[in-house]
């Protein structure tokens, strides 16, 4: 047997996968790896991952080798180290695979200029799947592990690393975009021209105040001419949402399945693992497509 | 037919409209039409049906795209068939305690009714499960009769008990676990209706009647002990 144990947890840190799909209508999120161009990464180097994706998402989490061996892989960029169990320090790079072994302590400090970074496990956690899927929704209480890590939480990894052998992979593109091309909303046809010329030409900062759920945005008001209460009614993660105070919010991973607000625009999946990495303060803009 | 066409929402998802009001009427042909599609086995990530709208999502803009034709067609199919669909309908215990009853001192206060009469008109139709969202499992049921209709509370309640029964306006709900919210809560349910270990997770599907029973204090006390599986109840209270 092989085991792992939460050093310390991070402060917003889950497992998480590609999503869980098919019940969205039962009130069920699609939640998912908020920036999956990494975990894809992550995945061409533990192919054998499980879909067991730990994020994290600023703090990083530290992780030790209670028993036995890991092989994982840290995706994102981080500032972190590896103490091993003879107390000396190992400079450690993301996109490369590593074993670990008992009293060996892997270190994430923080993401760098950046928000969410992953680890990925060979043979994974040792969790089962929830509604086809390892993903946490913390706010529906859904999950393998239905709420954030905790400090000591222990993970079983019953299988032993399948070779010594270790890969590493460029860096992927993860060059920092600030500017979104969108798509028409279902709703665009409520904002009247100046409202879209607002959203077109002006510059919207990535507030503080955004999670897994959605990143909101301040900026020029947009007003929706029609009222900004509209029939609840599916919504799918990129949608730019517009509350009654005309702050865009960006819907994200854990969005509510229906939404009651005008959706102006909406950003193409990429964009979505894109956008989830700027840190507040970050200026955006966007720039609206007309064919799609 | 309510039906009015196949609009693309971002470069992955589609919308079935079916206008801007909303109706029993309406709900039904959505839902008929939610079944009908689910039935195609679409490359479609979720289907989501709401009061007037269908939302489908797919991976990318080339899947949606060879895809919409299938939803178009099936649409077309069946615009010239009435589609007469054996609705499930469940029977649901329900306890108006005092213990239970938050707020239904509000409702009666608006509409100057008694408790009893409260309870008498609660139970006295047949809901219809308009969709299910805000939560998982949580259904919006209605309408219910227009001496119980009700605002919101002006402050929504931090914590509402699980399993608690709800009004809002002309919907009435179950909340499938602790939550805030604002609903004016009259009574409980003595069972779970969302169970993440079924592979049908919801007991209640967009389209099903549901019907309240009164049942009393030692009742809800006694059915709880059974600690009810979905699977359990399904063979107890459907017809």
């Amino acid at each position: 047997m092989n085991s792992i144990i939460i050093t310390r947890a991070g402060t917003h840190s889950t497992i998480q996968d590609f999503g869980r799909f098919q019940y969205q209508h039962l009130g069920v999120s699609p939640s998912g790896a908020m920036d999956q161009r990494i975990i894809s990464g992550l995945q061409k180097i533990i192919p054998n991952h499980q879909n067991q994706f730990l994020e994290f998402a600023y703090v990083g989490p530290s992780i030790k080798v209670k028993e036995g061996s890991v092989k994982i892989c840290v995706g994102g960029n981080c500032n972190m180290s590896i103490q091993k169990n003879n107390n000396t320090q190992l400079e450690y790079q993301p996109y490369k695979s590593i074993n670990l072994f008992e009293g060996d302590e892997l270190i994430i400090h923080n993401t760098i200029d950046s928000v969410y970074g992953y680890i990925a496990f060979e043979h994974g956690l040792g969790l089962e799947p929830c509604l086809n899927s390892y993903s946490t929704d913390t706010k529906a209480g859904i999950g393998s592990i239905n709420r954030p890590l905790n400090d000591e939480d222990i993970f079983n990894i019953s299988k032993d690393v399948s070779s010594w052998d270790l890969i590493s992979i460029p860096k992927p593109d993860l060059e920092k975009v600030t500017n979104f091309k969108v798509y028409p909303g279902p709703q665009l046809q409520y904002f009247s021209d100046n409202s879209l010329q607002s959203f077109i030409s002006g510059v919207f900062t990535i507030t503080n105040q955004s999670d897994r759920m959605g990143i909101r945005l301040k900026g020029e008001s947009l007003i929706s001419s029609e009222s900004h209460d509209i029939l609840s009614e599916g919504i799918l993660p990129g949608s730019i949402q517009v509350p009654s105070d005309g702050q865009p919010i960006v819907l994200m991973r854990d969005i509510p399945c229906t939404g009651g607000y005008p959706k102006i625009a909406i950003l193409n999946e990429v964009d979505i693992s894109r956008i989830s990495q700027l840190p507040p303060g970050t200026k955006i803009t966007f720039d609206l497509q007309t064919i799609y | 037919m309510y039906f009015k066409g196949i609009n693309s929402y971002g470069d992955r998802g589609l919308v079935l409209d079916f206008g801007n009001e909303t109706s029993r009427s309406i709900s039904q042909e959505v839902n008929d039409a939610f079944l009908n599609i689910s039935n195609l086995n679409l490359q479609s990530l979720n289907i989501v049906p709401s009061f007037n709208k269908i939302v489908v999502i797919f991976e990318n803009s080339h899947i949606r795209d060879q895809n919409k034709d299938k939803i178009n067609i099936k649409m077309n199919e069946t615009k010239s068939q009435s589609n007469k669909k054996v609705t499930k309908t469940w029977k649901i215990p329900a306890c108006y305690d005092e213990d239970f009853a938050l707020d239904i001192k509000i409702i009666q206060k608006l509409h100057k009714i008694s408790k009893e009469e409260v309870i008498n008109l609660h139970s006295s139709v047949n809901y219809y499960t308009y969709y299910i969202g805000f939560m998982p499992g949580f259904p919006y049921l209605g309408d219910v009769p227009s001496q119980l209709i009700t605002p919101r509370l002006a402050t929504p309640r931090v914590k509402i008990p699980a399993r608690s029964i709800g009004i809002a306006k002309n919907h009435t709900c179950i909340y499938p676990k602790v939550s805030p919210g604002g609903w004016n809560i009259i009574g409980q349910i003595p069972f779970d209706i969302f169970d993440l270990q079924s592979p049908k997770p919801s007991l209640f599907l967009p389209g099903d009647e549901v019907k309240f029973f009164s049942i009393s204090l030692p009742e809800f006390k006694k059915i709880k002990k059974y600690n009810f599986s979905s699977n359990e109840l399904i063979k107890e209270y459907s017809s």
